[in-house]
C-alpha cells in the first residue's frame, strides 16, 4: 500500500470495536433467524409438531434479540455521533436487523403450518422443488451474513442474480401446485398450505436481498439504484418465464 | 452546486503567505450566495487564514502575502479598496470583541458613525433593525446606552453581529463565533446563523463538525493548507469522496 | 547542631528586616525634612495677598523700616504662560510620534527609531533643552532669545519625551481586537488609529500629559538662561521676558533679602502641592478609566 505522503498515521479508535461488536451482533442474531427458518421447513415437511413448537418458542428470542440491537445501535449513535461509514453501519444495521426479524418470522410461519403428514400429500417432485428451494434462500441468507460479517461487498452484490433464480423456483412451484391440486384433490389442504410456504420462501430470499443491499450501502454509500437496473415489476403469472 | 444557487464568491488559486511560509495552497472554492459554507478541519490547516483572505484581512499582518484571486460577484476584492472591500465582506471574531468604551447603541451605530455620515433617526432605525436581526433587541431594548461590557458573553457576540450587520455587507464571515460560548449562547448562535442565511451569504470557521453539519449547507474540508473536499454537507458527513476526509470526521486523526 | 542552624538563620532574617527598615528610614527623612520645612517656612507666607500682589523690590527686614512681602502673582503667571506654551508644542507632537510608532510603525525599524530617541531624550539632563532652545533662538533672532516663546521650547522638549512615552504604553494597553473589529468594519486606518483608539487610551494619554506638564512646572534649569528676568513688573508678551516660579526660588533662595526668600519658600510649597495635585489627578482618571474599562 503506497503511502500517502498527506495522509497522517491513523490511530485504532475505541470505537473500531463497538462497530465490530455490532456487526457481530447483527450477524448473530440473523443466524437464529436462519435456524429458524431451516427447522420451521423441516418441521412443515416431516410433518415433525414438536419441532413446529419449538421453533415456535424461539420468536421470543426473536423479538428480543431485535430490541436490543436497536437499542444498541441508538446508544452508538447518540454517544459517538458517528459520520461516514460509521454511520451508514449504524443506520444500516438497524434496517438489517429488521430484515433479519422478518425471515425468522417467516421460519416461524412456516413452522405454524405444520401438521402431520399422514395422508396424501404433494408429489416428491414438487416436494424435492421446495427442499430446494430451501437449500437456495438458506443459502442466500447465509452469504448475505457472510458479507456483512466480512465486509464483503462482492458477496453481496452476488446476491442479486440468485434472487432471479428464486423467482423462477417459486413461478414453477406455484404451476405446480395448481396442477396437482387437480390431479390430486384430496391433498388439496396441503397443497394450498405449500403456496403459502412457496411464497414465504421468496420473501426470505428478498429480505436477504435487503440485507445484502444494506451492507453495500454501509461499505460504498451507493444506494441499490446506482447499480441496479430498474426491473419492471411482472405479474406472477406471467407467461414469459 | 444547486441549479438555482448562484455563486457569490469565488476563490481562484488563492495561496497566503507568513513571510516565507505557506500557510494555504492554491484553494479553488465556490461560496453559494445566501446559503452557509463551513470550512473544517485540524488545527494548522489553514481555515482562520482562509477566511481572513476573503476580507482582506491577513495581508494586514507584518509579513503576510496573498497570491490569487478572491472575486466578489465576478470582481478580484484584490483590485479594489481594501477599506472598501470589508464594507462588504464583515467579520465576527472567535473572541467578542465589543468596543468596551462604546455603549450598546455606539458600538453597533460605530459603522454608521465612521463610515458615513447619516442623521440620528436613520441610525436609530438602522441599529434597531440591526439589533433585532441579531435576536438581541429584545434583551437590551432597555438599556441601549448601557456599556457593552455588561453583557454576557454570548450576548457581546450577538452584539459584534449585530455592529457587523448595521455596516449592511453582503457576506458575513465568522472565524469560530461560538468557541468562546457556552452550550445555550452556541445554540442561539447557531439558530441566529440559520436565519441571518435568508439575506447574507454566511462563511463560518468551525473545528466542531457537529456544528458544520447543523449549520451549513456547504462543507470544506481542509488539511495542512489544501483544500482536500468540498461538498454539500450532507454528502461530505455521508458519504465522504476522499479518505481522508473519512478519516477526519471518524476521529481517526486530528 | 540543628538548633544552631536554625537560629543563626533567624537572627540574620531579623537583622535584614531591620536594616531594611533603617533604608526606608533614611530615605523618607530627607523627603519628610523639605516637605516640613516648605510645610513651615511656606506656609507662613501663604495669604491671599501671596497670590494676587506682584512681587516687591528686595529689601532686608529691619526694624523700623518696611519690607513688604508682595506675592508670587506673575511667577504664577509666568509659569502658566510657560506650560501653556509649551503643551502646545509637545502635546501634538508628543501625541503624534506615539500614534504613529504603535498603530503605523509597528514593526518596522522607523518605530523603534522614534521609540529610542524618545527614551535617550527622557535622559538629557534638562539644562541641555536650555541650551538648545538659546542657541536656536540665537540662530534666528536674537530680540527674543530671553523670551517666554524661548523657555516655553525649552520646557517642550522636556515634555516631548514623557507625553510620547507614556501615551506609546497607553496606545500599547488597548488590545489588538478593538483594531481588528475596527478593520473588519471597513473603518480606515487613520480613524481608526484617532477615534478609536486614542479614544479608548485617553485616560492613559491625560495622564501622560499631566505627568509631563507637572515635570515641566517644577523645572528651572532649562529656564535660566531662556526666560530671563521678568518678573517684577506686569509681563508684556511672549515675545519679552518672562518668569517662572522655579526660577523664582531660585533666585529668592539666593538672594540675601528676608522678602524674596519667603517669597520663595512660598513659591515651594506652592510647586509641591501643584505637583502633588496634577498626580493625585491624573492617578484618579487613571482608576476611573480601569474600573469603567474592566467592570461591568
Amino acid at each position: 500500500m503506497t503511502e500517502d505522503p498527506l495522509s497522517p498515521s491513523e490511530a485504532p479508535r475505541g470505537y473500531d470495536l463497538e462497530v465490530r461488536h455490532l456487526t457481530d451482533r447483527a450477524a448473530r442474531m440473523g443466524e437464529w433467524a436462519l435456524q429458524m427458518v431451516h427447522d420451521g421447513w423441516r418441521a412443515f415437511d416431516q410433518g415433525d409438531r414438536q419441532l413446529a413448537q419449538n421453533v415456535l418458542d424461539r420468536n421470543g428470542r426473536l423479538d428480543r434479540l431485535d430490541d436490543e440491537m436497536e437499542h444498541a445501535v441508538i446508544a452508538f449513535l447518540v454517544l459517538r455521533q458517528p459520520a461516514a461509514v460509521d454511520l451508514r453501519t449504524a443506520a444500516g444495521l438497524l434496517k438489517m436487523t429488521t430484515h433479519m426479524d422478518r425471515i425468522g418470522r417467516l421460519g416461524y410461519d412456516m413452522g405454524r403450518l405444520t401438521t402431520p403428514v399422514t395422508g396424501p400429500r404433494e408429489s416428491p417432485e414438487l416436494r424435492a422443488l421446495l427442499q430446494k428451494m430451501d437449500d437456495v434462500v438458506e443459502s442466500m441468507v447465509h452469504q448475505a451474513l457472510e458479507g456483512l460479517e466480512q465486509g464483503r461487498v462482492d458477496l453481496a452484490r452476488d446476491l442479486f442474480h440468485r434472487d432471479d433464480e428464486v423467482d423462477r423456483m417459486n413461478r414453477q412451484a406455484q404451476r405446480m401446485v395448481i396442477g396437482e391440486i387437480g390431479t390430486n384433490p384430496a391433498a388439496a389442504a396441503r397443497l394450498a398450505n405449500l403456496v403459502l410456504v412457496t411464497r414465504h420462501f421468496e420473501r426470505v430470499a428478498d429480505n436477504a436481498c435487503k440485507i445484502a443491499e444494506k451492507t453495500i450501502y454501509a461499505i460504498t454509500g451507493q444506494r441499490r439504484t446506482e447499480y441496479l437496473p430498474r426491473q419492471a415489476p411482472r405479474l406472477l403469472y406471467d407467461e414469459t418465464s | 452546486m444547486a441549479a438555482l444557487e448562484s455563486t457569490k464568491m469565488s476563490v481562484d488559486h488563492l495561496s497566503a503567505y507568513y513571510g516565507e511560509v505557506r500557510a494555504v495552497e492554491n484553494i479553488n472554492l465556490q461560496i453559494a450566495e445566501r446559503q452557509a459554507t463551513a470550512i473544517i478541519g485540524p488545527s494548522g490547516c489553514g481555515k482562520s487564514t482562509l477566511i481572513r483572505c476573503l476580507n482582506r484581512l491577513h495581508e494586514t499582518l507584518p509579513g503576510a502575502r496573498v497570491e490569487g484571486k478572491v472575486l466578489l460577484d465576478g470582481e478580484n476584492l484584490y483590485d479594489l479598496d481594501a477599506t472598501l472591500v470589508r464594507r462588504r465582506v464583515g467579520m465576527v471574531f472567535q473572541k467578542p470583541n465589543p468596543f468596551a468604551t462604546m455603549s450598546i447603541y455606539g458600538n453597533v451605530s460605530a459603522p454608521l458613525r465612521f463610515n458615513s455620515r447619516l442623521p440620528g433617526e436613520e441610525m436609530d432605525r438602522i441599529v434597531l433593525h440591526s439589533l433585532k436581526r441579531a435576536a438581541l433587541w429584545d434583551e437590551v431594548k432597555d438599556r441601549i446606552d448601557a456599556p457593552a461590557t455588561s453583557l454576557s458573553g454570548g450576548q457581546q457576540q450577538r452584539l459584534c453581529i449585530a455592529r457587523s450587520l448595521a455596516a449592511d455587507p453582503e457576506v458575513l464571515l465568522m472565524d469560530e463565533p461560538c468557541s468562546a460560548l457556552d452550550p445555550i449562547a452556541t445554540a442561539k448562535i447557531e439558530e441566529l446563523i440559520a436565519q441571518l442565511k435568508t439575506d447574507y451569504t454566511v462563511v463560518i470557521v468551525t473545528h466542531n463538525m457537529q456544528q458544520a453539519a447543523r449549520v451549513a449547507d456547504y462543507t470544506a474540508f481542509m488539511y495542512l493548507g489544501k483544500l482536500v473536499e468540498f461538498s454539500p454537507t450532507e454528502d461530505l458527513f455521508e458519504r465522504p469522496k476522499e479518505h481522508l476526509t473519512e478519516a477526519y470526521i471518524t476521529g481517526r486523526f486530528g | 547542631m540543628k538548633f544552631d542552624r536554625h537560629g543563626r538563620r533567624k537572627i540574620f532574617s531579623h537583622s535584614m528586616t531591620v536594616l531594611s527598615g533603617l533604608a526606608v528610614v533614611v530615605i523618607l527623612v530627607p523627603l519628610v525634612a523639605v516637605i516640613y520645612e516648605a510645610v513651615v517656612q511656606g506656609g507662613a507666607a501663604f495669604s491671599v495677598t501671596f497670590f494676587t500682589q506682584r512681587p516687591a523690590n528686595p529689601c532686608v527686614a529691619h526694624p523700623g523700616i518696611a519690607c513688604p512681602l508682595g506675592g508670587v502673582y506673575t511667577p504664577i503667571e509666568g509659569t502658566l504662560e510657560l506650560i501653556g506654551l509649551a503643551s502646545l508644542v509637545a502635546v501634538p507632537i508628543g501625541i503624534g510620534a506615539a500614534v504613529f510608532t504603535v498603530e503605523y510603525g509597528r514593526n518596522r525599524a522607523i518605530a523603534r527609531v522614534i521609540s529610542t530617541t524618545a527614551d535617550v531624550l527622557s535622559g538629557v539632563p534638562s539644562i541641555l533643552a536650555g541650551i538648545f532652545a538659546f542657541t536656536l533662538f540665537l540662530q534666528f533672532d536674537k530680540a527674543i532669545v530671553n523670551s517666554t516663546l524661548d523657555g516655553s521650547l525649552a520646557l517642550a522638549v522636556l515634555m516631548i519625551p514623557i507625553v510620547t512615552r507614556t501615551c506609546e504604553e497607553a496606545l500599547r494597553t488597548v488590545p489588538e481586537s478593538v483594531r481588528e473589529a475596527a478593520l473588519a468594519l471597513g473603518i480606515s486606518r487613520w480613524k481608526i488609529s484617532v477615534r478609536i483608539v486614542l479614544a479608548a487610551a485617553l485616560p492613559g494619554v491625560v495622564t501622560g500629559v499631566l505627568l509631563s506638564v507637572a515635570r515641566a512646572a517644577g523645572e528651572a534649569a532649562p529656564l535660566l538662561f531662556t526666560v530671563g528676568n521678568g518678573c517684577l513688573h506686569p509681563l508684556q508678551g511672549i515675545n519679552q521676558q518672562g518668569c517662572a516660579l522655579p526660577l523664582w526660588i531660585y533666585w529668592g533662595a539666593t538672594s540675601a533679602t528676608t522678602n524674596w526668600t519667603t517669597l520663595a519658600w512660598g513659591a515651594a510649597l506652592l510647586l509641591i502641592l501643584m505637583v502633588l495635585a496634577i498626580s493625585v489627578t491624573s492617578r484618579l482618571v487613571l482608576n476611573r478609566w480601569v474600573r469603567r474599562t474592566q467592570g461591568g
